[in-house]
């Protein structure tokens, strides 16, 4: 017995000596150094409902885009950004300004682009007003002018210290022309449409010539103001250029009137691009909504978050079931929902069809059904008291009927 | 102190530093184990032993019983030696037959049932020395893993208490405890399974080689009962 005990406990320091060394230290687990990644549960109307912010800066209580420098606040302005037109196109990152001679040369144009719809009106009624003083130096007939001019008097003044520059400009060259002009003139009147007749080649020549090269040089500011304004608007140009038709005389009528042609005639092959390509400005997009704050998170998308209130979307709602003519004594309406799916355009007019989908209820209930939904739709096309400012919420629209609520 | 050690054994988990680290209760669970492993393999070689040298004998005496050599004879060779097995009860047989020959015993009937007794006593005998320290066996066996989990538990108690002490649930103070009270399982375990398997084996190798005793011992039984029959005869047919 004390040799195999002696044997077990020599076995057994064996067999710890070798785990000792073999078992001394396992392994230890080399866990890759990964960081956690926190991944956030977020429902989905906080994505639908996101406000502008700036997606790269730090999260803040109430999500806000970068801050503008520009403070000259542009109203109904919805992209956050530093231009003074509001654009869509998000703002680009400003590269360095290394051609400072370049810089120069936008500075003119920028002027004319912070008030872009009012200033062109004014353009044009500064081209009669100015032209009033002128036809008493010339003799031509200048009753019909004053009428056009005193309503806006009060527009004009601000005109003077920017435009400066350009009638000086202009000046110069005039000067000679006007002597011819006079004479041409004198039978000009019978002819009022021909400056804005300057495509058709055949009358206007000698006017136009005129024009041309003053206009050239110096009117091409003033070309870039009447990008906005639709064709209904040089319309009232040409009417007012004829109504002044006497003014013609002048120079700065002619200029201005041939200018308003031209623009009308490149809206035909979209001004917006042309203006764009000419445009040597540094390529920043981005709007003209203003922001105090310090960015913090939020949509790129420009939104205020609105989501249509219970009321609005009971308005909504309202607004159809007045339309649906009901049908009494329809049988399997049990249970049935009607659920309208249709799209608004801002105005609050129904795009494209609505789709009318309805669960429950007997088979010939549902078809019944679903037309006289989707006729009380299209009758109650387009929807009113909207709040324009949630169009983003709306501008989509599923609305849900119970027919046992409508009373049927 | 329980936290000192747990900072080191961020460390050191090896099973020397796992032993050193543990409570004293837990150390003395351990090597209460390890000594229970010792005895338990001790016992398993002794026992191999002593049966791979008993079934030797065995089959050696069993061919020599039945080469047809005189039992006398036989008694002579072996009487003198230190027997065991087949071997002691055919000498304890013998020895009884001698004694009631030399006396003259008169009786049969009591002599055949001397000699039976004494074969049985040397059967238990022999049985007992083939059983002996299986018990032991027994016991570790069902008891090792029940030490060893007495031992996990008191190890994970201090650890837990350190866990409380330090305020800290990170897996790297909390591990090394549960790693150092496991051992003591892993220990218990380490020695029950052989225990409980060697004792299975020898019970069974124990109840084998005591079946070839009585049976031996019943066959000698038969022979000597002829032979005091022939031997007791002619004296009754002479009286």
């Amino acid at each position: 017995m004390k040799g195999s005990v002696g044997t077990s406990i020599a076995l057994h320091t064996l067999v710890l000596g070798w785990a000792m060394i073999s078992l001394s230290a396992p392994a230890p687990l080399t866990v890759a150094d990964v960081e956690a990644f926190p991944v956030d549960i977020v429902p989905i109307e906080s994505v639908t409902q996101m406000q502008q912010g700036d997606k790269s800066a730090p999260m803040k209580e109430t999500p806000s885009p970068k801050e503008t420098k520009n403070q000259k606040a542009v109203e109904n302005a919805e992209n956050a950004g530093e231009n003074d037109i509001d654009l869509k196109t998000p703002p680009t990152p400003t590269k360095k300004p290394v051609p400072i001679e370049a810089a120069a040369a936008p500075k003119p144009v920028e002027r004319p682009a912070p008030t872009p719809t009012p200033e062109q009106n004014d353009v044009k009624e500064i081209a009669p007003e100015e032209t009033a003083p002128k036809p008493v130096e010339t003799a031509s007939l200048p009753q019909p002018k004053p009428e056009p001019t005193p309503p806006k008097p009060e527009p004009t003044p601000p005109k003077p210290e920017p435009m400066p520059p350009k009638p000086e400009a202009a000046k110069p060259t005039p000067a000679p022309v006007q002597a011819e002009n006079s004479s041409e003139t004198g039978e000009l009147p019978p002819t009022p449409p021909i400056p804005m007749a300057k495509p058709q080649p055949p009358k206007p020549e000698p006017p136009k010539e005129e024009a041309k090269p003053v206009e050239k040089p110096v009117e091409k500011p003033p070309e870039k103001k009447p990008e906005p304004p639709k064709p209904t608007e040089t319309a009232k140009a040409d009417t007012k250029a004829t109504d002044a038709s006497k003014p013609t005389d002048k120079k700065e009528g002619k200029k201005q009137d041939a200018a308003k042609s031209s623009s009308s005639q490149k809206s035909d092959f979209n001004a917006d691009q042309i203006a764009a390509l000419l445009d040597k400005r540094d390529a920043s997009g981005g709007g003209a909504k203003r922001s105090a704050t310090p960015a913090s998170t939020g949509s790129t998308k420009p939104s205020n978050g609105a989501k249509l209130s219970l009321s609005e979307m009971d308005a909504l709602r309202g607004q159809i079931s007045n339309n649906w003519s009901t049908i009494a004594g329809i049988e399997g309406l049990q249970g049935m929902i009607i659920r309208v799916h249709m799209r608004l355009d801002q105005s609050g007019a129904i795009v494209g069809e609505p789709e009318v989908s309805s669960s429950g209820g007997s088979d010939t209930a549902r078809r019944t059904m679903e037309s006289s939904a989707r006729r009380a739709v299209l009758r109650s096309s387009p929807f009113k008291n909207l709040p324009a400012d949630k169009y983003d919420s709306w501008s989509e629209v599923v609305v849900n009927f119970d027919p046992s609520e409508l009373g049927l | 102190m329980e936290q000192v050690a747990l900072e080191a054994a961020t460390h050191d988990v090896s099973l020397w530093a796992l032993f050193m680290q543990a409570g004293w209760v837990v150390k003395l669970v351990m090597i209460g184990l390890m000594g229970a492993s010792v005895w338990t393999w001790a016992i398993v070689i002794d026992k191999y032993v002593n049966f791979a040298k008993a079934r030797r004998q065995f089959d050696q005496f069993e061919q020599v019983f039945w080469s047809g050599q005189s039992l006398e004879e036989l008694y002579r060779t072996l009487s003198d030696r230190q027997n065991v097995g087949m071997a002691a009860i055919f000498v304890a047989a013998m020895r009884e037959w001698k004694k009631s020959f030399e006396r003259g015993a008169r009786a049969p009937i009591g002599l055949q049932m001397r000699i039976d007794r004494a074969m049985d006593v040397t059967i238990s005998r022999e049985a007992e020395s083939f059983e002996a320290r299986l018990g032991s066996l027994a016991t570790i066996g069902s008891a090792g893993p029940f030490i060893g989990l007495f031992g996990t538990v008191i190890g994970i108690m201090t650890s837990f208490q350190a866990i409380a002490g330090s305020k800290s649930t990170n897996l790297a103070v909390v591990a090394p405890g549960i790693a150092e009270a496991l051992l003591a399982t892993a220990i218990g375990l380490v020695a029950a399974i052989p225990a409980v398997i060697a004792y299975n084996k020898f019970m069974g190798d124990a109840g084998k080689l005591s079946g070839r005793m009585e049976g031996f011992a019943d066959e000698f039984s038969a022979i000597l009962s002829r032979q005091i029959d022939e031997k007791l005869q002619p004296r009754q047919a002479a009286q």
